[in-house]
């Protein structure tokens, strides 16, 4: 649990900032070597002490503010740049002209490349960037020239910074993605707990209610009924697992559809998983639920469905049957009217955008079955072809009667 | 002839409510049992008609106990009595030897109806078990390294067993195929049996295949 919580809640770039602390203490040192063996050259040593005595203060301000969370913030990283710049154009009038000429190391030397790396790491490769770019800048100052080794230093601080900076927004990312990970399997965990503590609780009542509901008869055989859809709506509910997409933008079918059953409807399935690419898995749901909904509607108050989805290797099919009232022939043209066709010409429309097939049969008393056939890969058959096939396949009342 | 029956299920309510429903409708509740291993050994010695069987057990699997009960004891059948979601487990106790399968919310009638015929020597089929049992033969056709010894169905059976899976009664299956009613049943039957065959072979060369199938030395 504690293991848990520290991924959660630790800044995941705080390594980044230990090495930058230690990277400071290093320069640091080289920076005091330098002083100590140019400092007799120079041409204001007791300048050149000065410079290095606030180095020293800034290095020890900076190395703990970055190790304490507090000193993470972009205004930190801003005062490091510009702190630093002043330190390093100060060598300016530190250096003799000859020492400059010479390229005997500015007072500050290496360490004028840590806050670049700092500003890399608070904000990425733009602030990274910059702040190479400032300190550069202070660096032809201190220089009072653009030469090789003045260019030579500026593209080794922007390079720092930009390089710094891409390491700590990879890192944020993936510990963005580490997070949402552990918060999913958390989610699931926590699925799992309630699913295992409702059936063994209050499905066992509702079983219990609706059995001796229908024993019982009357009033209490009505509050069994109901006792008995809550139960298979709940059981449906709590062991389908949540429909998810995989990484190749396929999903499977079975989640999608085993959330429709209830009482009156039942799901069948095989017991491996059915792949289609997420987006037509949407657009299959929906047709079903349509359908069912068409079930509900117009096959009669007692009517029960089926749907069943079968894995055919080339093609996916999904068949939803009631055993209602179905449609008789003469009554065809007042379910158009009562848009009972509308619904099933629309259904059509959305199957024909998939490529795929569908065939209604029906007879009165006998129900209604839908079968939708759709093509494993979605064959770009030009849409005349399509309407022309459906027209073959068709058999519903009209042809029938 | 009274049908003795057992009831193995976890949670004490579901599993005297069943027991005594069955009870009052004159079937022989001869024990009941909370667990996998449990039910095995009770049922050696009650040598019920019918097992009752529930796939979440606490703490061992129903599909073991299954496997176990169709191995031993060959005048018992066992009738997985399960929540509608458990598609995994439901489809592994029948290819373990369980002869039906009946979702927990079934009215006390159709339990009764299905006690009676798994006691016949029938099967039980919920139109979910069917799309289980397609759905399984289709997957072995499709393998890749296809098994040359994997059963199929023939163009007959997969016909009834479609109907099935769409929730045709056996009866209504007959008038639409112009069949016998025994007939139709017959198909179904042979259906899981041929699975149940495939599945023992299967096991069979797995543990000889692994050493399984030799005593071991100490």
């Amino acid at each position: 649990m504690r293991a848990e919580r520290s991924v959660l809640t630790r800044d995941p770039v705080t390594p980044m900032w230990v090495g930058t602390a230690g990277l400071r203490v290093l320069t640091y040192l080289f920076a005091l070597a330098a002083v100590i063996v140019h400092h007799d050259d120079y041409a204001r040593p007791t300048l050149g002490w000065i410079v290095l005595g606030a180095m020293t203060v800034w290095t020890v301000f900076a190395t703990a503010a970055n190790l304490a969370e507090w000193g993470r913030r972009p205004i930190g990283a801003i005062a490091d740049v510009l702190v630093t710049s002043v330190l390093v154009a100060s060598s300016a009038w530190i250096l003799t002209p000859a020492q400059h000429a010479a390229i005997t190391p500015l007072v500050t030397t290496v360490w004028a490349s840590v806050p670049p790396v700092a500003a890399g790491v608070v904000g990425g490769r733009v602030a990274g960037v910059a702040g190479g770019l400032v300190v550069a800048v202070a660096n032809g100052i201190a220089r009072q020239a653009i030469n090789t080794d003045v260019v030579r230093d500026a593209v080794l601080l922007i390079a720092a910074g930009l390089l710094i900076g891409m390491a700590s927004t990879a890192v944020r990312r993936s510990d963005e993605r580490l997070r949402l990970a552990l918060r999913a399997e958390a989610a699931t965990a926590e699925r799992e707990r309630l699913a295992r503590s409702i059936h063994d609780s209050v499905l066992q009542v509702l079983a219990r209610v609706r059995r001796r509901g229908s024993e019982v008869g009357g009033e209490a055989g009505e509050i069994g009924r109901l006792a008995g859809e809550q139960e298979v709506a709940l059981r449906s509910l709590v062991s389908t697992t949540a429909p998810e997409s995989n990484a190749d933008g396929t999903s499977d079918v079975r989640p999608h559809l085993q959330m429709l059953a209830s009482g009156r409807v039942q799901v069948s399935a095989p017991a491996t998983p059915v792949m289609l690419p997420a987006p037509v898995v949407v657009e299959l749901a929906w047709l079903v639920r349509e359908a069912l909904e068409n079930v509900h509607k117009h096959a009669g108050p007692s009517a029960r469905a089926w749907v069943l989805l079968e894995d055919v290797g080339d093609e996916v099919v999904v068949s939803v049957r009631d055993d209602g009232v179905g449609i008789a022939p003469g009554r065809l043209d007042a379910a158009a009217q009562q848009g009972r066709m509308g619904v099933a010409r629309s259904i059509r429309g959305r199957v024909d955008d998939l490529g795929g097939t569908i065939t209604l049969e029906t007879a009165p008393d006998a129900g209604t079955e839908w079968e939708v056939r759709l093509p494993r890969a979605a064959e770009p058959v030009p849409t005349r072809w399509r309407a022309l096939m459906n027209r073959l396949t068709r058999r519903d009342g009209g042809a029938r009667a | 002839m009274t049908v003795s029956v057992m009831v193995v299920d976890d949670h004490p309510m579901w599993r005297d409510g069943v027991a005594r429903d069955l009870g009052e409708r004159g079937f022989d509740v001869r024990a009941t049992a909370a667990d996998g291993p449990s039910a095995v050994r009770i049922a050696r010695t009650v040598q019920p008609d019918v097992v009752l069987m529930d796939l979440n057990l606490a703490g061992s699997s129903g599909v073991d106990a299954t496997r176990q009960l169709t191995g031993e004891l060959p005048g018992t059948r066992v009738l997985v009595l399960s929540a509608s979601g458990d598609h995994d487990d439901v489809l592994e106790a029948v290819k373990a030897g369980a002869s039906g399968y009946l979702v927990k919310s079934a009215s006390v009638e159709e339990l009764v109806d299905a006690v009676t015929r798994t006691a016949a020597g029938d099967t039980v089929f919920t139109a979910g078990l069917a799309g289980l049992v397609l759905g399984e033969y289709r997957r072995m056709a499709a393998a890749p390294e296809g098994d040359e010894q994997a059963p199929k169905l023939t163009d007959r059976e997969t016909e009834v067993l479609r109907l099935v899976a769409k929730g045709l009664t056996a009866r209504q299956i007959a008038d639409k195929l112009v069949l016998s009613h025994r007939t139709v049943e017959n198909h179904v039957q042979n259906t899981l049996r041929k699975l149940q065959l495939h599945n023992r072979v299967e096991l069979a060369r797995y543990a000889i295949e692994h050493g399984l199938d030799q005593e071991p030395d100490a």
